[in-house]
């Protein structure tokens, strides 16, 4: 029965026929008529950074964020979960007690650290979390000059991100280059949809 | 006494002394960081000698100090041109030692996953060694198919190179109606692109002269070299880990085994361009036969509740705690389960001391094996035919190094 899924794979032997189109050179012309074909078709490249970005599917992870609730409070209770989980510990969280209402119960995050320079985006953290205050979103713009940037802090952490949570994705949107004293940004206009292929 | 011969043995006016040549570690066409020791006697290669070790990360040490489910992600890193099947490989290495069988859906997901790994690893394949031998062109069109393929994984699992998918007892995430839908249309267009790829370079005289008859192993040297995956069927040998030792749903797909008659470069490359159109149909009809249902497994220690669980109910946080920080403990033993990666045989070796984390865990990686074939397949052949013969063996060092 196994001997019956074996296909051998068709080898051509030059013959007679096989010279005769090598000499009108009918191997070229099958190859060169693709890339022609292709040469008069729409491009599908994306016009990125300039002037289009895509903007990724809701399940992307990109880099961290910290969520807050609807009345502004932090979502994260320091409850070091993220820590444990992290298969690279990149992940530094202290906590501290505080009762001024800044978050959701009366610990919160003294410290909240990642280093993005040993993240896997794993998205572990954001499983192990279990007030959905981590969150890995859509921004996937990381490139830094230096080290140090690439450690990202609460306060950082907690903006809001480019693309909203419940903004759908997978499409492609006008953007802007934007060249600023920290560095290059590339503004999503997530509304100007474009259409591609 | 200076030896006057040639490579043939004879007497020659002109001597020529025999040349040591680094290729590699940074040579565009070595891979990522081959170090290829290559003695020459004029263009003629003697010897060749891979020194590997450049991306060494000690993947399998690390695995010792980490909870089993945190091992996936560094999977990811061996062979990340298809990062899916090792997933795959080292989950059900796991699976196999808890004893556990998943659902009917995570087994259809999970082969979908692997098989489009498999077209995206493929597709780089050939892509790259359309570039390495001068074939510019279907490098540009191979990564069109890639992208829709990681487009694909984007959606599924929110990576695109380092996926994360599998876990144990399951997959992370179901599969959405847009994913069958979009899967389907990949489906429908792939082989006529493939086709493509065919007309660019089947056909092709620089191609055929570039691969026919170069590298030739014959079917018995390469069973001794321990070759697997298309390049020992490119040898003539029918050996496919999916056909003869089944896992997950293979022995329920009807799908051809393609293997090669001369072992040369040329069988190589045909295999993978017809392996390519098998995993398409093996797509087809995962996606026509995939049964609705649970996507893990109902074994709470292996598996936390769901999240939306979580948030709401204490008992479920209780236990989602406990998971994250304990983790689950594995029953004493050793395991081996070898899958059919795109390059070859991938296997998990795991010894387990009844703790969360393995004792030991050996990886067999097809990239490191099939590469000591270098030396067998080169030696006689000019320097340039060392190019096609490398990349007709597909290494990928993220995988070969560890």
């Amino acid at each position: 029965m196994n001997e019956k899924k074996v296909k051998i794979v068709k080898r051509d032997t030059p013959g007679a026929l096989d010279l005769a189109k090598k000499t009108v050179f009918l191997d070229f012309i099958k190859g060169l008529s693709i890339t022609l074909r292709y040469n008069l078709s729409r491009s599908i490249t994306i016009r990125y950074p300039d002037e289009e970005k895509w903007i990724p599917y809701p399940r992307f992870r990109g880099a961290h964020t910290l969520n807050r609730d609807e009345e502004g409070r932090e979502l994260c209770v320091a409850c070091e979960l993220c820590v444990k989980a992290c298969p690279t510990n990149c992940i530094t969280v202290v906590p501290m007690e505080d009762d001024t209402g800044k978050g959701i119960a009366d610990r919160v995050a003294k410290v909240w650290e990642v280093d993005l320079a040993r993240c896997f985006f794993c998205g572990y953290c954001e499983d192990a979390c279990p007030t959905t205050a981590v969150r890995l979103g859509r921004d996937y713009e990381l490139a830094c000059f230096e080290l140090d940037k690439a450690r990202k802090t609460k306060e950082e952490l907690l903006k809001p991100q480019s693309v909203p949570e419940d903004f759908e994705g997978g499409i492609i949107v006008q953007a802007k280059l934007q060249r600023t004293k920290s560095g290059i940004k590339v503004k999503p206009n997530l509304w100007k949809k474009k259409e591609k292929k | 006494m200076v030896d006057n011969r040639d490579i043939n043995g004879d007497e020659e006016a002109v001597t020529t002394k025999e040349l040591t040549l680094s290729f590699g570690p940074q040579h565009p066409a070595s891979h990522g960081v081959l170090h290829l020791v290559l003695d020459l006697q004029g263009e003629k290669v003697l010897r060749a000698d891979p020194d590997i070790g450049y991306l060494h990360r000690g993947t399998e040490k690390l695995a010792e100090n980490l909870l089993y489910p945190q091992f996936v992600p560094y999977t990811d890193r061996l062979d990340y041109m298809c990062a899916m099947s090792n997933n795959l490989g080292y989950v059900l290495a796991v699976e196999k030692l808890l004893g556990i069988e998943v659902p009917e859906r995570a087994k259809y997901l999970r082969v979908i996953a692997a098989e489009l790994s498999r077209l995206a690893g493929h597709l780089v394949c050939i892509g790259a060694w359309g570039v390495d031998l001068g074939a510019m062109t279907v490098l540009l069109y191979a990564f069109r198919e890639r992208e829709m393929i990681l487009d694909l994984f984007e959606m599924l699992c929110g990576g695109r190179m380092t996926l994360t998918y599998m876990r144990i007892g399951g997959v992370r995430w179901d599969a959405t109606d847009l994913f069958k839908e979009k899967c389907a249309e990949l489906c429908r267009v792939m082989p006529g692109r493939i086709d493509e790829y065919e007309r660019l370079l089947t056909g092709n005289r620089i191609w055929i002269k570039r691969n026919k008859n170069v590298g030739v192993i014959s079917a018995e040297d390469a069973i001794d070299l321990g070759l697997s995956g298309p390049n020992l069927r490119g040898s003539g040998v029918s050996w496919d880990l999916r056909r003869d030792e089944p896992y997950l749903v293979y022995d329920r797909l009807d799908f051809e085994i393609p293997v090669g008659q001369v072992g040369d470069c040329f069988d190589r490359y045909l295999v993978r361009i017809e392996e390519m159109r098998q995993s398409v149909r093996i797509i087809e009809q995962c996606l026509r036969d995939m049964p609705d249902g649970p996507f893990v497994v109902d074994m709470p220690e292996i598996v936390p509740p769901p999240k939306q669980d979580v948030y709401k109910n204490m008992e479920a946080l209780i236990h989602h705690f406990k998971y994250v920080s304990h983790s689950f403990k594995v029953p004493k033993g050793e395991v081996y389960h070898a899958i059919e990666a795109p390059k070859g045989e991938l296997g998990y070796y795991i010894v387990s001391d009844g703790s969360e984390r393995p004792f030991r865990l050996k990886i067999r990686v097809p990239s490191f094996v099939n590469l000591q074939s270098t030396d067998h397949m080169s030696r006689g052949e000019y320097l340039a035919d060392v190019v096609a013969v490398i990349s007709s063996l597909d290494p990928v060092f993220g995988e070969c190094d560890k």
